[in-house]
């Protein structure tokens, strides 16, 4: 009953862990952007994500757009909705106690699943377009995952240029290193929280339709990616960028590696585990130290 | 010489309830039930309650059981086995119904019929496959359909006597498809097939590479996946980007389902599914049943929920019927005694209730069509084997 593991199995398993974990990484990164600006746990940016699925969705199915052209609608549609729930609902809990913040992301989380009940149904929806997969030696690599992995890489990259270079990622990061300096120095920081939510709602919405053309799209589906965004950026480093880019790599390659050399059952359990260790040896995770 | 106005009460009292009880004559048998029309299981409970309904209008049309009509008393359990069980509650102590049918889902019934075998109620469970439910000591619920255990028992009986040797199993950690690895494991050791790789995953799992590649390292000829519906869809797509290619390839929960299809498209082909019912099937009043479902409830989805609910309450009716009163003992004997045909297939129960003449059928996707290709007496179709590898679809 014991399966020879080969390196080849190891080789296949590492691919899939790191096109999985690049996808996480973009979706964290939306999470930690969100966190180190405002300090806010976005519960509901998993819901967010199911958004944006069900947007692609739509849109495939009633206009037969391209699912990977519906970024363009996606992610911008998802940057509104992220702007219009810190206007009206984030913005109180900002300087409230973390709890408060917990508590109200939580509720629109719910919300947002509620709500898509209604609209959409429960159903389970799917997009049909891509299936397959590219084969280099042994080793297969899933079309569908391959273009995923690609688009995160490069809006993870855009988002980092715009943080590193542009005006706007500069106040963004100034807001997140200290509030009251920022202010001094004039930024606005009413328009910066907005801006973040709005930014991180669209990364969640560019998860959801990369993913939607991979599993199964449902109400329900969005919540396993707050959680597992919530690993990365502590895996990372929270409120430290370019630690969501590792630390989703390394929840990637840690899932599909638990599953392989112990069992499927155990994989999130690792995760947590890791995490737990994480927070016990190197409380501001892997790369705090380093990078600022 | 006291005792004589205490017998006059006496026969007075017995008068009034003789004459309460032929008024009684005329109304109809009360049949209490709760049924998922909300909640979770909503679409399933609401197909069951079709089939309580269409079983009712035709039940009536000929005239009914004992000489009365019957009606269902029936509840909305919202999907929550909770409300469930305050539901039978009040239907046996509140509504005072003459005899009870199941709920839906193995989960609700559980909960229930610890109200009902309380009460001493038969409850025919036409929705419940959990083997436990029935392993409890409980005297009055009886099984319809076929218990999980034997979800893939057509997929190793067709492996078998086509010479295949190894079997994979895969399954969701959950209760029911736990239940269908342990009953696969059986009847692979029955069959004389060897089981070469079990392993479970976590319900919600979206990424089945690191299984799915370990699970192809074992090389088996046969691969049944205990699944829901989510879980067969990201199985199957993942199997042809990692060229998975088992000869044959089964799954149980999901697979029946025209969206299996519609979403999978070609993909879908060739692989196994295991299912309760099908309108094609050649039962006794199988096809009649699907075309009144379809005239009386137009556009509602017809499922296996429905044909088992109006076996359901078919069976109980001839319960009754058998017994020739309401008694709840003399109920239970008929029913323990029955060896009856439905539109659901045959039933018949061994001491416990659970069910022994039911059978599940397996049918393999081909054209985009369900072709029931086992067992051999119910078979539509030949199996089209083994099934190609993918990089030569």
């Amino acid at each position: 009953m014991t399966v020879v593991i080969t390196p080849t199995m190891i080789g296949q398993v590492v691919i899939s862990g790191l096109l999985a974990g690049s996808l996480y990484a973009m979706v964290a990164l939306g999470l930690g952007l969100v966190f180190g600006v405002m300090r806010v746990l976005n519960v509901a940016h998993g819901p967010l994500l199911m958004l944006g699925a069900y947007t692609t969705f739509g849109l495939f199915q009633w206009l037969g757009l391209n699912p990977y052209l519906s970024l363009l609608v996606s992610m911008p549609a998802l940057f509104v909705v992220g702007v219009v729930l810190q206007r009206l609902l984030v913005r109180r809990v900002v300087d409230a106690p973390e709890l408060s913040s917990l508590l109200l992301t939580f509720g629109v989380s719910i919300a947002l699943v509620n709500l898509a009940q209604l609209a959409f149904t429960s159903d389970v929806r799917s997009v049909e377009y891509l299936t397959g997969s590219f084969v280099l030696g042994p080793f297969a690599f899933s079309k569908s995952r391959v273009i995923a992995c690609a688009f995160a890489l490069v809006i993870t990259a855009g988002a980092f240029v715009l943080l590193k270079k542009t005006r706007l990622g500069k106040a963004i990061r100034a807001v997140s290193q200290s509030r009251e300096v920022a202010q001094v120095c004039g930024i606005n920081v009413q328009r910066i929280h907005l801006i973040t939510f709005g930014a991180a709602s669209a990364l969640a919405a560019a998860g959801g339709t990369l993913i939607a053309v991979m599993v199964a799209i449902q109400p329900e589906m969005g919540q396993v990616y707050t959680f597992k965004s919530f690993l990365v950026i502590v895996l990372g480093g929270a409120g430290n960028y370019p630690g969501a880019l590792l630390g989703g790599l390394l929840l990637g390659l840690i899932e599909q590696l638990s599953s392989l050399f112990l069992t499927t059952q155990v994989n999130e359990a690792v995760a947590y585990v890791l995490l737990v260790l994480v927070l016990l040896v190197r409380p501001t995770g892997l790369l705090k130290g380093r990078a600022g | 010489m006291t005792t004589l106005p205490w017998r006059l009460v006496g026969a007075a009292a017995v008068v009034a309830l003789f004459g309460a009880a032929s008024a009684q004559a005329q109304a109809p048998i009360k049949i209490g039930a709760s049924l998922s029309l909300t909640g979770t299981y909503a679409a399933l409970g609401q197909n069951q309650h079709r089939g309580y309904q269409l079983c009712t209008k035709h039940v009536n049309e000929k005239g009914g059981v004992l000489g009365r009509k019957i009606e269902f008393v029936l509840y909305d359990d919202q999907s929550l086995p909770a409300t469930g069980v305050r539901l039978y509650e009040k239907l046996i102590t509140q509504d005072k119904v003459d005899a009870i049918m199941g709920p839906y889902s193995s989960a609700i019934t559980e909960a229930v019929a610890n109200v009902t075998d309380r009460y001493k109620m038969p409850m025919v469970a036409p929705m419940a496959s959990t083997t436990s439910i029935f392993k409890k000591g409980r005297k009055y619920i009886f099984m319809v359909q076929s218990p999980a255990e034997v979800y893939l028992e057509g997929l190793l009986e067709v492996a078998a006597k086509r010479g295949l040797k190894t079997v994979a199993i895969i399954n969701e950690d959950t209760l029911f498809p736990k239940a269908t690895v342990q009953g696969t494991i059986e009847l692979a050791k029955k069959k004389g097939l060897q089981v070469v790789f079990v392993e479970a995953y976590p319900k919600g799992n979206t990424d089945f590479s690191a299984l799915l590649t370990k699970m192809k390292a074992a090389n088996p000829d046969v691969l049944g996946a205990a699944t829901y519906f989510d879980d067969a869809l990201a199985i199957t797509r993942q199997m042809k980007e990692l060229n998975v290619n088992p000869k044959m390839y089964g799954v149980t929960v999901g697979g029946d389902l025209p969206k299996f299809y519609e979403q999978l498209g070609r993909n879908a082909e060739y692989v196994y599914g295991a299912t309760q019912w099908e309108p094609e099937l050649p039962y006794p009043g199988s096809q009649q049943f699907a075309q009144a479902y379809k005239k009386e409830f137009p556009g509602a989805d017809l499922s296996y929920h429905s044909a088992g609910g109006y076996a359901g309450c078919q069976i109980l009716v001839e319960g009754v019927k058998r017994a020739g009163s309401l008694d709840s003992e003399k109920i239970r004997e008929a029913i323990l005694k029955m060896d009856y045909d439905t539109v659901y297939g045959g039933f018949k129960v061994d001491q416990d209730g659970f069910q022994v003449s039911h059978k599940m059928v397996m049918f393999q996707w081909q054209e985009g069509r369900k072709v029931i290709v086992w067992p051999d007496e119910l078979a539509a179709g030949k199996i089209r084997f083994p099934m190609p590898p993918w990089n030569q679809r």
